[in-house]
């Protein structure tokens, strides 16, 4: 049983608040992914879990044991880094099976524990060879070999994969969530690719300034952002976000973007639950919750398509609205070019308003 | 305004081949992107094109004329790296007056803040131009960079993984305007990156580079919808391109026991070993259908979900919408859309549709 927990866990590097009362369990065997951009205090936070950085206040518990005052070595705590620190003159066998000399194990234990766990990584025909034959996957398999052979307790990575392209860096996506399936270790993972996060985790955490703005499932902060940091965080393309002005009529609520000249039509509960706030409303939409029509229809409204983005399983269209752009995913090749009338619809199931000033989610939900 | 050509070009850096007899042509005003991995020769090449390397053989033609022996200042283009080197002392302004203020090119000052007070409006950095560039976020020194290539309206513009340094959000941000900024230019833009959503999103063209050659060139469409080879099949789409060995016997594609899917043929198809490359959303989850599959992984990404699937000794991906409900080593039925299946010979790895 590894349970991690934060209790009111305070940072600062001289006037700047790195970590700012973060609270947080991580429960056995959970993969927890800390997403946030550089200098939001996310590795910092893995650091002082690892050992690696004191805290100021507050308590880090492993296991039910406090343990913010222990030495990192008694913290039973394996940690991968994005640069892989492999002894370059050491073999591959050599480097995994280091951890487990440095601590005394026989021999024999070591042999075996090294070919298992390279087994479980697919490296075990790369054993007799030194680091700098092997490609940068392979170097990072091996990375998370060697902390994985002390069979600790929980492990800790940091962008463990941020310095692979693109394409070894989905392989080894899948690869780890293999692996945490597998073994079910307590994990904790950094990164600031939301992709990774979606992909990886049980529950992602995003940090900012500091400040954890929302812990849940990566259906539910994907589907619920607390407020517009979320929001433009998680999800690529990223949500559309425009000041809107809400208004009445026809029975029927007309969501208006700045300088367009039609609003998009929402049902008239809308306005019964803005209440009679009147406060400025910031509206979020996604891509894909856009509808985009080539002829005029019921619902829709004007704009007209800019750039178009071909990816290949889909399109992303840039739509002039008003005085803006907003962006919307259809099917590949579905607007023919630049300057194509289109008429859209902002499906009102899926869209979002915040709080203008604070950002904060108004929890609308039609 | 250039149109760019290299013909045969080869390039060697002492024992290792770091270019095989290249060939391209980019067109005026056009968007090409150069999309291959880490050492695949595509900084090589650009830098060959710039004139900071020489050819081991071939020719690099810029609007016809043969520019293979010239020195990088004599060829007229523009160069934004990955690493934004501007000078840190000095204000935006500065930065951007600096390319035009070389001792070769006399320009009066009036057009100097003329020429600048555009390029800001175009990059929306005129609220920046006093500012000292160590004071800049990573996106607005990557605008100032692009407006210092600007400036001096080059011939061409080349680009060297000018988004790759850059966070998530800014990364997309910058990529519908450098293409816009294109679009109003009308200027011959080479692009290279190792990222297939930027060569997809960006290019008019998309020359994909393997260790040193080149594999394909085409649209983004082509390029996606039919690749000359397994090689670039897997260099674009995410989800990659499930690559399936099996055989055509009678009219199904034998991919393994109790993996087969409905697929016409085609010349030359049947009796040989081929591989099947189906795209993840040309694969369907459906009741019914005739092939059975475990679902041994879901990645849900918010817009769709990513199913890993196990079946006949394959591992295949499939993209399904976020609202269907499905669970990990669940036994799901499966079909695929065999008029978008790809088929390539399993030696050769070429496609049989590009003679293989």
């Amino acid at each position: 049983m590894t349970q991690i927990e934060l209790r009111n866990i305070h940072k600062r590097f001289g006037p700047v608040h790195v970590i700012n009362d973060v609270n947080l369990t991580v429960a056995d065997r959970e993969f927890v992914v800390f997403l946030g951009q550089s200098g939001c205090g996310k590795t910092t936070t893995l650091r002082a879990i690892a050992g690696l950085e004191t805290i100021d206040s507050g308590e880090i518990l492993i296991g039910g044991v406090p343990v913010q005052d222990t030495r990192p070595e008694s913290r039973d705590i394996a940690f991968v880094f994005q640069s892989f620190a492999l002894y370059p003159h050491l073999t591959v066998y050599e480097n995994m099976a280091f951890p487990l000399r440095a601590v005394g194990t026989p021999k024999q234990q070591i042999d075996q524990t090294v070919r298992r766990v390279a087994a479980v990584l697919q490296i075990a025909g790369l054993l007799g060879r030194r680091p700098s034959a092997l490609s940068g996957g392979d170097l990072q398999r091996v990375a998370i070999g060697r902390a994985l052979v002390r069979n600790p307790k929980a492990i800790l990575m940091d962008e463990p994969i941020g310095s692979l392209d693109a394409k070894l860096r989905e392989e080894m996506r899948v690869e780890l969530k293999r692996l945490h399936v597998e073994q079910g270790s307590t994990t904790i993972y950094v990164t600031h690719d939301q992709i990774e996060a979606m992909a990886l985790a049980d529950r992602i955490v995003v940090m900012h300034a500091g400040v954890l703005q929302q812990v849940g499932t990566p259906e539910a902060v994907y589907a619920n952002p607390v407020n517009l940091f979320v929001a433009q965080f998680v999800g690529s393309p990223v949500m559309n976000v425009a000041d809107v002005v809400v208004s009445g009529a026809d029975g029927a609520a007309r969501v208006t973007l700045p300088g367009a000249a039609e609003g998009f039509v929402f049902p008239a509960a809308l306005i019964d639950q803005l209440g009679a706030a009147g406060r400025p409303l910031t509206l979020g939409i996604r891509p894909e919750a856009l509808e985009v029509a080539l002829a005029p229809a019921e619902g829709f409204i004007a704009a007209e398509a800019h750039i178009i983005e071909p990816l290949g399983s889909h399109d992303i269209i840039d739509l002039q609205l008003g005085s803006g752009m907003i962006r919307a995913r259809t099917r590949s090749g579905f607007a023919p070019g630049p300057g194509t009338p289109v008429w859209v619809r902002a499906d009102p199931g899926r869209a979002h308003f915040f709080d203008a000033g604070n950002g904060n989610s108004l929890g609308i939900r039609l | 305004m250039a149109h760019i050509e290299l013909r045969g070009v080869s390039k060697a850096f002492g024992a290792a081949q770091a270019l095989r007899d290249v060939s391209l042509d980019i067109a005026d005003g056009q968007f090409f992107v150069l999309l291959g991995e880490t050492g695949a020769g595509k900084t090589t090449t650009l830098r060959l094109i710039a004139g900071l390397e020489r050819p081991s053989a071939g020719q690099v033609l810029i609007d016809g004329q043969d520019v293979t022996g010239w020195g990088a200042a004599e060829r007229d283009v523009a160069l934004v790296l990955q690493q934004y080197s501007l000078y840190p002392r000095y204000t935006v302004r500065q930065n951007l007056e600096f390319p035009l203020k070389s001792p070769i090119r006399s320009i009066p000052a009036a057009e100097i803040a003329e020429r600048i007070a555009k390029v800001a409006g175009t990059l929306r950095i005129e609220h920046l131009l006093d500012r000292k560039t160590d004071k800049l976020s990573g996106g607005e020194m990557q605008r100032v960079s692009i407006g210092r290539a600007i400036v001096r309206t080059p011939k061409v513009f080349l680009m060297d993984e000018p988004l790759s340094a850059l966070d998530a959000k800014l990364r997309e941000t910058l990529r519908v305007e450098l293409k816009d900024l294109q679009m109003n230019l009308g200027e011959t833009f080479l692009f290279v990156t190792h990222d297939q959503i930027e060569a997809m999103s960006m290019g008019d063209r998309i020359g994909v580079l393997n260790k040193g050659a080149v594999a394909q060139v085409g649209t983004p469409h082509q390029i996606y919808n039919d690749p000359v080879n397994t090689f670039v099949a897997r260099a674009v789409g995410t989800p990659a391109m499930n690559l399936l060995p099996g055989t055509l016997q009678g009219g199904r594609a034998v991919l393994g026991a109790g993996l087969t899917f409905a697929h016409p043929g085609g010349p030359g198809a049947e009796a040989r070993a081929l591989i099947f490359g189906v795209r993840p959303e040309d694969l369907h989850l459906e009741p019914g259908a005739a092939t059975e599959a475990q679902v041994t992984d879901i990645e849900n990404h918010g817009v769709e979900k990513i199913v890993t699937l196990s079946a006949g000794g394959q591992i295949l991906r499939a993209t399904v919408p976020v609202t269907m409900r499905v669970a990990r080593q669940e036994q799901v039925r499966l079909d695929w859309n065999a008029a978008r299946v790809a088929l390539f010979d399993a030696v050769s790895g070429r496609s049989l549709r590009h003679g293989g």
